[in-house]
C-alpha cells in the first residue's frame, strides 16, 4: 500500500495546496478501490489538523477501502465501545490512548463503555489470592478511565454492555447512524431498535467517533440489511434463547437471518420479555457467529414494516428444530478440570441483566431454595447488571433483603473479564450465557436447570 | 506441484511459510486470549469451539481460513498479538475479509508498526485445496501459491534392483518414516492438549 507518503508528497498535499485532489488515487492499495473524500477529509488526511488525527484518518480510510466503502457518513449519536480496561486481549495499549489524549482529541458525542473489570471485591466473594491477582491485572484501571474521560466518556457510571436499557439511557433512535462495537450491543441496536451500525472492532469504534464519521458500508446501507437467510423454527415450545442464538450463529456465520416462528411464542411487536429474549439470543448469535443484524417476523421493527420483502432475492432456507438444539447443547465441551466437579460459582448476566430479569432470577432462585428446603444458595452466585439497573433494583427494600437472605450478590462487573484469567479459569463456574461459555471455561446450563443447580449445588444427571 | 490462486492483497507483502488451515470461522479473541493473558511467547490457539486449531501454535504460521467470527474485541487483540510478536505471518481468506480482522490488522500495521500480510477473496477452491503443513508463498499482488512436494511412491518389487543401486530411494523412505514419526508425535501432543 502506498499509504506512507514521503516528505515531498506530504508537502505537496499540505492544506490548501491544489494538489490535494490527488489524495484519492495515492491512497489506493493494490486491489483496493479508492474513497471519495471531502475537502475537509482530505485536509485531515494530509495532516492539516495534526499528526494524531491524520493517523486516525489514515487508519479509517484504509479500513473503509478494505470494506469497499465509497465514502464516509456522519455519525449521528452517542457511542458505545467494547473497551473496559487495558487488559491484554480486549483492551487497547495505553501508549495509543496517551497519543490520542495528548493531541487533545475527543469524540464528537459522549460514549459509554463495557462493564468495569472485577474490582468490586465486596460483591464477588473472592479469595485473597484472587483479589491480589485482579488488583495487579487491572492496576492501570484508574489511568485508563482518566484517559477515557479525556476522550469523551459520558459519566462515572457509563460502564455496562446494555447501555440501551432505559435506566442507562444510551438509546439510539431508529435509522440513526452509529459506530458501535461490543457484538451483543451492535446486534441489539441494529435488530431491536432499528439503528444502523456496523460491527466495528474495538479501537476502530473510538477512531470513528473521534472523527465523527464512519465508512458507509455493510449494515449502514439498505442492501446490507437484506436477509440472506430464512430461518424457520419448527419447535413446540419457545427455545432457550442461548441455544437458538448459538444455532443461528453457527448456520449463518456473518449473514443476516430472517427468523420465522418466534412470534408464535413471543407475540407480535416488542415488550419487556421479548426484548430480554432477543438480547440473549442476539448475544449468542454474535459470539458464536459474526451476526450483526437479524430480523424476527412480526417482532423487530424492520420486519414488522417490510416483512418478507427484507429477504434477498437469492436466500438460503434453513430449518431449526428441537433435535438440532439438543444436539448443539450436547456438543458443547465441558472445560472444567473435572467434568463431574461440584460447581463452585455461578455467574448470570452476560450480557448484563435487565430489571425484569433481575426480578425473575431472584424469584426463580427463591422458589428453587424453597423446593430444596434451604435458606441460602449452595453455590456462590453473582447476578451482573448495569450500575443504574442495580441501583433501581436495590431501591426496593424488599429486594435487597431478599438477596441478602438467599446469599446472592449483585455486581456491575463483566463475567467475561472475571473468567478470562488463569486464576479463575480453573474454577468450576456455571452460567446461563452461551457467550460466556464460548469465551471461557464456564459451563452452560439451561435457564430452567440453573436455579436448581444454584439451590442444591448439584448438576442434573446427563448434563 | 504448484497451485496458484489470485486474491485481493489488503495488507500486501511477499513471504513464504507453513499453512495451518481451519475450515470453520476463526474466532480471533477466543483463539488468542489465553496466549495474551499468560504472556506466552507462543500463540497457542485457545478456541475450544475450533477443533482444527485448538492447542496449536499460530505464531509465524500462514493461517488459511474462510472468515473470522466472534467478539468485536478482535481489533485490540490483533494489535496486541502483533505488538507482542506472536502473530501469524499471514492470514489468507477464501471469502471477503470481515470488518473485525480488517480493522485489527490495519491498526496493528499503522499503530503497532507490525504488518501481518493479509489476502482475501481467494475462493472456496483455495480452501478445498490447501492442507495443513503445505508450503505457501504469497506475493505483493495477492498471488498465493501452494507448493506441494509429491509423495515418493515406494518402489515396486520389480524395480527394487534399480532402487538398490542408488541411495535415493532408501533415503526418501527414511525421510518418509521420519516425517511420519514427527506427524505422529505432533498428533499425540495435539490430543494431549485437547484433553487438557
Amino acid at each position: 500500500m502506498r499509504i506512507q507518503a514521503n516528505e515531498r508528497e506530504r508537502a505537496r498535499n499540505r492544506p490548501g495546496h491544489e494538489k490535494a485532489k490527488h489524495v484519492r488515487w495515492r491512497y489506493t492499495a493494490a486491489g483496493l478501490a479508492g474513497m471519495d473524500l471531502t475537502r475537509e477529509e482530505k485536509e485531515i488526511l494530509c495532516g492539516g489538523k495534526g499528526p494524531a488525527l491524520q493517523k486516525v484518518m489514515r487508519t479509517l480510510v484504509w479500513y473503509g477501502q478494505t470494506l469497499g466503502a465509497k465514502r464516509f457518513v456522519d455519525i449521528e449519536g452517542d457511542g458505545h465501545f467494547a473497551l473496559s480496561s487495558l487488559l491484554p486481549g480486549t483492551g487497547p495499549r495505553l501508549e495509543m490512548l496517551d497519543e490520542l489524549a495528548e493531541a487533545g482529541l475527543k469524540t464528537k458525542y459522549p460514549f459509554t463503555l463495557d462493564p468495569r473489570p472485577p474490582l468490586d471485591f465486596e460483591n464477588l466473594d473472592l479469595s485473597p489470592g484472587q483479589e491480589r491477582a485482579f488488583a495487579r491485572l487491572f492496576s492501570g484501571q484508574s489511568r485508563f478511565e482518566e484517559r477515557m474521560r479525556q476522550l469523551g466518556l459520558r459519566d462515572e457510571n457509563a460502564f455496562t454492555c446494555t447501555p440501551y436499557f432505559p435506566e442507562v439511557g444510551n438509546i439510539p433512535r431508529r435509522g440513526q447512524v452509529l459506530a458501535w462495537s461490543e457484538s451483543s450491543c451492535v446486534i441489539f441496536v441494529n435488530s431491536v431498535l432499528g439503528a444502523r451500525t456496523n460491527r466495528n472492532a474495538v479501537i476502530m469504534d473510538l477512531f470513528s467517533n473521534i472523527l465523527g464519521k464512519t465508512p458507509l458500508t455493510g449494515l449502514l446501507m439498505e442492501a446490507g440489511r437484506r436477509a440472506g437467510w430464512l430461518i424457520k423454527l419448527k419447535v413446540s415450545k419457545l427455545p432457550d434463547p442461548q441455544l437458538l442464538g448459538g444455532a443461528i450463529g453457527r448456520r449463518v456465520v456473518d449473514g443476516v437471518p430472517f427468523i420465522v416462528g418466534l412470534d408464535r411464542f413471543l407475540g407480535s411487536g416488542l415488550n419487556e420479555r421479548t426484548v430480554d429474549y432477543l438480547k440473549d439470543m442476539g448475544a449468542a448469535c454474535a459470539a458464536i457467529g459474526a451476526v450483526g443484524l437479524f430480523h424476527a417476523e412480526n417482532i423487530t421493527p424492520e420486519a414488522v414494516d417490510l416483512g418478507t420483502k427484507l429477504l434477498a432475492r437469492r436466500h438460503n432456507v434453513q430449518v431449526i428444530d428441537e433435535i438440532e438444539l439438543q444436539e448443539l447443547s450436547a456438543s458443547y465441551p465441558v472445560m472444567w478440570k473435572k467434568r463431574n466437579a461440584r460447581p463452585e460459582r455461578c455467574l448470570i448476566g452476560c450480557p448484563h441483566l435487565s430489571l425484569r430479569e433481575l426480578r425473575w432470577w431472584t424469584g426463580r432462585i427463591s422458589r428453587a431454595l424453597r423446593a430444596h428446603g434451604r435458606k441460602r444458595v449452595a453455590v456462590k452466585t453473582t447476578l451482573c447488571a448495569a450500575p443504574q439497573v442495580i441501583a433501581r433494583f436495590q431501591a426496593g427494600q424488599n429486594s435487597r433483603k431478599q438477596l441478602g437472605r438467599m446469599g446472592l450478590t449483585l455486581s456491575p462487573t463483566c463475567p467475561e473479564a472475571y473468567m478470562d484469567n488463569p486464576l479463575c479459569a480453573g474454577e468450576a463456574v456455571a452460567t446461563d450465557s452461551n457467550k460466556l461459555r464460548a469465551f471461557s471455561t464456564a459451563r452452560l446450563s439451561a435457564v430452567d436447570e440453573l436455579p436448581d443447580l444454584i439451590a442444591s449445588g448439584r448438576i442434573r444427571r446427563g448434563r | 506441484m504448484r497451485i496458484r490462486f489470485q486474491g485481493r492483497a489488503v495488507l500486501p507483502g511477499r513471504l513464504s511459510g507453513e499453512a495451518i488451515v481451519t475450515r470453520s470461522g476463526f474466532n480471533t479473541l477466543a483463539s488468542f486470549y489465553q496466549a495474551l493473558l499468560s504472556g506466552s511467547r507462543k500463540a497457542v490457539c485457545s478456541d475450544q469451539d475450533n477443533a482444527e486449531l485448538f492447542g496449536r501454535d499460530l505464531k509465524d504460521k500462514i493461517v488459511c481460513l474462510p472468515v473470522s467470527i466472534g467478539s468485536t474485541s478482535a481489533g485490540a487483540a490483533w494489535d496486541r498479538v502483533a505488538h507482542r510478536g506472536i502473530a501469524p505471518k499471514a492470514m489468507l481468506f477464501s471469502q471477503a475479509m470481515d470488518s473485525l480482522t480488517a480493522a485489527g490488522l490495519i491498526i496493528a500495521c499503522l499503530w503497532a508498526g507490525k504488518r501481518v500480510v493479509a489476502v482475501d477473496r481467494l475462493g472456496q477452491r483455495f480452501l478445498d485445496e490447501i492442507r495443513d503443513g503445505d508450503e505457501i508463498s504469497v506475493r505483493e499482488d495477492g498471488t498465493v501459491t501452494i507448493v506441494r512436494i509429491p509423495k515418493t511412491e515406494p518402489c515396486a518389487p520389480s524395480r527394487r534392483r534399480c532402487g538398490a543401486r542408488g541411495s535415493g530411494s532408501s533415503g526418501s523412505r527414511a525421510a518418509g518414516r521420519e516425517r511420519q514419526g514427527k506427524e505422529a508425535l505432533l498428533e499425540a501432543k495435539r490430543e494431549k492438549l485437547a484433553e487438557k
